[in-house]
Parts: C-alpha cells; sequence; structure tokens
C-alpha cells in the first residue's frame, strides 16, 4: 500500500512541480503583489493593504473595462454559445445528412492563429479598400471606421474571436445534443409535440451538464482569447472602448508598470472565473462528476 | 412529409452560408496571397486571381529569416508538446490505477488550473524566468507550459475505458505498474493521446501572448511575433505580403488538422463534458 502511494507520488511529481512553479506559486504572488504600490524595478514594494481594490472599485474607467467586459461576454456567449447548440439540435433532429462534414468543416477555423484572424478581419473590414467596404458603397452605406468607433469595436473584435470558439463549441455540444436518449425524442415526436418544444423541454434540460461546462468556457477562454485581438489591434483603444478585464491587467502590469493595480484586477479577473467555477459545479455535479 | 423536406432544405442552406461565412476569410487571404498589389486593391473581391503571382512570397523570403523563424517556432511547439504529453500520461495514469489519500482533492485541483486566467500567472512566471536568466530565449518561452490540465483531462478520461478486466489479467502476471502503463495503457488509449499531443503542438505553434512577453530580439522570434509586424488596425501598407505571411502561418496547423481530423473531433465529441 505505501509503496503504491509512493508509485502514485512518483507520477505526479513531474505534473505537480510544473503547476506549482508555473501556475500555484505565481497565483500566490500576485495575489501578495495586489497589496503593494511597485513598478516592477525599483527594490522597494509599499505596502497599500486593500488600496489597490478600492481605488480600481472606484475608478470611472474601470467600470467601463468591466462594462466592455460585459459587452463581450454577451456577444460571445449569443454568437458561440446560443447559435451552436440551436444548430447542434438541427443536426442532429432535423437534417441528419452531412453531419460528420459539417463537424470537420466547422472546426477548421479553430486551428487557425488569433493572430492570422486579427490581420486577415482588419483587412476585410479595412474601410477604404477592403471588401466590406466596397460592397458597402456598392449598396449606397458606408462603412464606419470600426477601429475608432466605440462599440463597433467591441462588436469587430468579439468576431474576430468568435471565428476561433465557434468550430469547438460546436462539436462539444453536438456531443452533448447527440447524448440524449433518442427513445424520449421519439416518443416525444409520435405524440406530436413540436420541435422547438423538444429542444426547449427535452434536448436543453439533459444537455444541461455539457450546456453549463461550454457557457462557462466560453466566457472563461473568450475572455482570454480577446486579449490577442485587442493586443494586436487596438492596444485597448479608443479611450480604452475595447479593453476586458484580461487585456486592462496586463496593461497595467506591462505598459503603465503599476504592478499593484495590474495584481489586484488580476485577482478579480481568477474570483470571476471562480465563481463562474462554482456555479458549474452547483450544476453540473451529480450528473457528471458522480459517475467518476 | 414534403414540408419536412423543405425545412431540411432551409437549414442546409443556413449551415452552408455559415460555413461559407466561415471560409470566407481563408480564402480571402489565400487569393490575395497570389495578387500583385496593384491587382489586389483594383480587385479585391475576386476570389480566383486573374494573374496570379508568386512576388508576395517571394519578397516575404527575402526580407523574413523565415527558416530561422519557423525553427523557433517548431522547437518551442515541439518541447511543449511532448512534455505535455509525457506528464499527462503519467499523472493521468495515477488516477487511474492508484487510490490514495487526497486523490478526488488533488484531481479537482489539478483541473481546475484550466480556469486560471493568464493574467494572474504572466507577471509573476515574467520575473522568475527573467530570474533565471532565460528572458528573451526559446527555452523560456517553453518552460513555463510542460503541463497541461486539459491533457491529464483526456486521457484519463480515455484510460477509463479500459475494461477492467485487461488490467485485472495484466496485474495477474505481475507486470510492474509502469510496464503495465507502456505495454497495456498506452496503445489502448492512443487516439486520446495522440489528439492531445496534435491540440497542444497547434496552440503552441499559435501562441502570441507568453513569447510577446518574452521574446525581445528578432532571431527569436515565432511566426506569430513575426506576423505581427504586418498588423496594425488600419491594416499597414504591404496588404498582399501581409496575406503571404497569414498563409504560411496557416499551413503547418492546417495540414495537421487535415491529417488528423478525424481524432480531434471524436476526442472533443466524446470527451463528454470537458475539452
Amino acid at each position: 500500500m505505501k509503496n503504491m502511494n509512493v508509485k502514485a507520488f512518483l507520477m505526479l511529481l513531474p505534473s505537480l512541480s510544473v503547476f506549482g512553479a508555473f501556475m500555484f506559486w505565481p497565483l500566490a504572488r500576485t495575489f501578495y503583489i495586489s497589496f503593494f504600490e511597485w513598478n516592477m524595478v525599483s527594490p522597494v514594494k509599499k505596502f497599500v493593504g486593500l488600496g489597490n481594490y478600492a481605488a480600481l472599485l472606484g475608478s470611472p474607467l474601470v467600470h467601463r473595462v468591466l462594462g466592455n467586459t460585459a459587452a463581450y461576454a454577451l456577444i460571445l456567449l449569443a454568437v458561440n454559445f446560443v447559435v451552436p447548440y440551436v444548430l447542434a439540435f438541427v443536426l442532429s433532429q432535423v437534417v441528419k445528412r452531412g453531419r460528420a462534414l459539417y463537424k470537420g468543416a466547422f472546426f477548421l477555423p479553430s486551428v487557425i492563429s488569433l493572430v492570422v484572424g486579427s490581420m486577415i478581419y482588419t483587412w476585410i473590414l479595412n474601410p477604404i479598400s477592403g471588401p466590406v467596404a466596397i460592397a458597402a458603397q456598392r449598396l449606397g452605406l458606408s462603412a464606419p471606421i470600426w477601429s475608432k468607433t466605440e462599440g463597433a469595436v467591441i462588436v469587430v473584435l468579439s468576431l474576430v474571436t468568435s471565428w476561433k470558439i465557434f468550430g469547438y463549441n460546436f462539436i462539444v455540444i453536438l456531443g452533448g445534443v447527440s447524448g440524449v436518449s433518442s427513445e424520449v425524442i421519439e416518443a416525444a415526436r409520435v405524440d406530436n409535440v413540436p420541435l422547438w418544444r423538444i429542444f426547449t423541454d427535452i434536448v436543453l434540460p439533459m444537455s444541461s451538464a455539457t450546456g453549463v461546462y461550454l457557457f462557462v468556457m466560453t466566457v472563461v477562454q473568450g475572455m482570454q482569447f480577446l486579449f490577442t485581438p485587442i493586443r494586436v489591434l487596438t492596444m485597448g483603444g479608443p479611450n480604452y472602448a475595447s479593453s476586458n478585464l484580461v487585456y486592462h491587467s496586463y496593461h497595467e502590469m506591462f505598459v503603465v508598470y503599476r504592478t499593484g493595480t495590474g495584481s489586484a484586477l488580476a485577482v478579480i479577473t481568477l474570483l470571476g472565473f471562480a465563481f463562474l467555477l462554482f456555479l458549474e459545479f452547483r450544476f453540473v455535479e451529480g450528473r457528471v462528476y458522480y459517475e467518476s | 412529409m414534403s414540408r419536412r423536406a423543405a425545412i431540411g432544405i432551409l437549414w442546409h442552406a443556413v449551415l452552408i452560408a455559415l460555413l461559407l461565412a466561415m471560409f470566407y476569410p481563408i480564402a480571402f487571404a489565400l487569393s490575395n496571397s497570389f495578387k500583385s498589389i496593384s491587382d489586389a486593391y483594383s480587385s479585391v473581391m475576386e476570389l480566383i486571381p486573374s494573374r496570379p503571382t508568386l512576388e508576395n512570397y517571394s519578397r516575404v523570403f527575402s526580407r523574413l529569416d523565415v527558416w530561422r523563424i519557423t525553427a523557433n517556432t517548431l522547437f518551442i511547439a515541439l518541447v511543449a508538446s511532448v512534455f505535455k504529453v509525457l506528464t499527462s500520461i503519467l499523472a493521468a495514469y495515477a488516477f487511474t490505477e492508484f487510490s490514495f489519500p487526497g486523490r478526488g482533492v488533488l484531481y479537482f485541483v489539478m483541473i481546475s488550473t484550466i480556469f486560471i486566467p493568464f493574467n494572474v500567472t504572466m507577471l509573476p512566471n515574467y520575473l522568475s524566468i527573467t530570474s533565471l536568466g532565460l528572458n528573451d530565449t526559446l527555452v523560456g518561452v517553453a518552460l513555463p507550459q510542460l503541463c497541461d490540465a486539459t491533457g491529464i483531462f483526456l486521457i484519463r478520461q480515455s484510460m477509463r475505458t479500459i475494461p477492467r478486466s485487461i488490467l485485472e489479467a495484466a496485474r495477474m502476471e505481475n507486470r510492474s505498474s509502469l510496464g503495465m502503463l507502456t505495454d497495456i495503457v498506452v496503445p489502448l488509449t492512443r487516439p486520446a493521446i495522440l489528439s492531445s499531443a496534435i491540440i497542444f503542438f497547434i496552440n503552441s505553434w499559435n501562441e502570441y501572448v507568453w513569447p510577446v512577453l518574452m521574446l525581445k530580439s528578432k532571431e527569436n522570434f515565432t511566426l506569430s511575433l513575426a506576423l505581427q509586424m504586418y498588423i496594425s488596425s488600419e491594416g499597414g501598407t504591404e496588404f498582399t505580403v501581409a496575406m503571404a505571411v497569414s498563409v504560411l502561418a496557416m499551413l503547418v496547423p492546417f495540414g495537421l488538422y487535415v491529417m488528423f481530423q478525424k481524432f480531434i473531433v471524436s476526442t472533443f465529441t466524446s470527451s463528454g463534458v470537458k475539452g
């Protein structure tokens, strides 16, 4: 028995040491730094207690960033959670042909780098020579300079990020929806229950474990994926209109060297994610984790 | 019946329209990378270049050290994916094969690292790597990425589907745990291991955040960083060259995906909840 424990420990040692050194130790350090004022190079850190947090919560700029973060989350969820959910249902119940083909094809953009995606989209959306602007011109419309327009900038960056997330989400939710017992659905069909009711009353609750997981992951991954298009395209601008929590903490740490407030923002991000993780466990527990 | 068929066709139309929209950016980059700059501006909508040229690619190769950049990217991606797979196999096996005190809690703690956003770890990791003297090195980029909870999860899920009787039989033969792992468990979980490896490789190939913090000198640049020199929100001036660089950066992930598509898609579909 003892011997077994030693073996298990030795096998876990590599992953534990990497996680320890580059996940948990940094996590503790970020938490620690969030109580100080420090410009990353100075030998002295000035202890300010909860000062950084208080300053952040009172700052209109941070309120703005939080608002942007919420707007991003809503758009990402609409595009990458609601739409794939409905399409997965359609593909499993309404049109059954071509499923493997759609799955394989939708996933393809997910393997392309966000930097590449950002680059291609800036050219497609170029306000003077891009195809969207030209098409709009032919229709007598004018495309806005999206990178200088508040609101539009969030929509465009969400679009670039969705290009990466959509396919992955689609195959995961299709897996969940396909797992719903076909006997139950057949029975409902025989009883002439309309399709949309089958979706809302049978498929949604019975695939909720995958659904909740995907909901949480869309926000958790999405907020981090957004960093790349924000960093390479707008740097959070114009006037912080496209910054989100993750980008803003980077901005504080590595652009203006206020590591204390940057770390406090990171801790706030982590708390938000931890809350989502808690939600996932509340809902998913019993459906998934009990079997393990 | 005919109404059902009509609805089916309608949905196919919706799905195909969506697919076309998702493929448009790829076609756009590909076609414009083969146009001369003046052609590209006068006929940006044309998806098939009327006078195809390789001048953008030759310009990329003459201006950037493409081989060096690719080698840097490859080095980091190989180190990261090989280590991630090895550490994941060992950890997944420990969680499947042994029961030890605190197993459930430890598994939960390790898997929950998926929820730690990178902005929480990047500053301390930057400081640690710098104090190790590895700032602006490829090793410094790879070092924090030698383990991944997603791999532990996917591979463990797959290990749990191995029938107990097979493992029992092997135990009767008095095989060592490590022998069982290499001779029985790993061959039986190959699809999950392979698709984790491919996904890790592609992710690392595309990685931007951490390399951009770490790497300063051009000779250490990876593909993502080289690409970035061609971007600004207004698009910069070298449209067709930028498209050629994009196409080059897409090639490897694209090829890998086409080759291993079946494994990757089925691993994510059947992994149940997590990916």
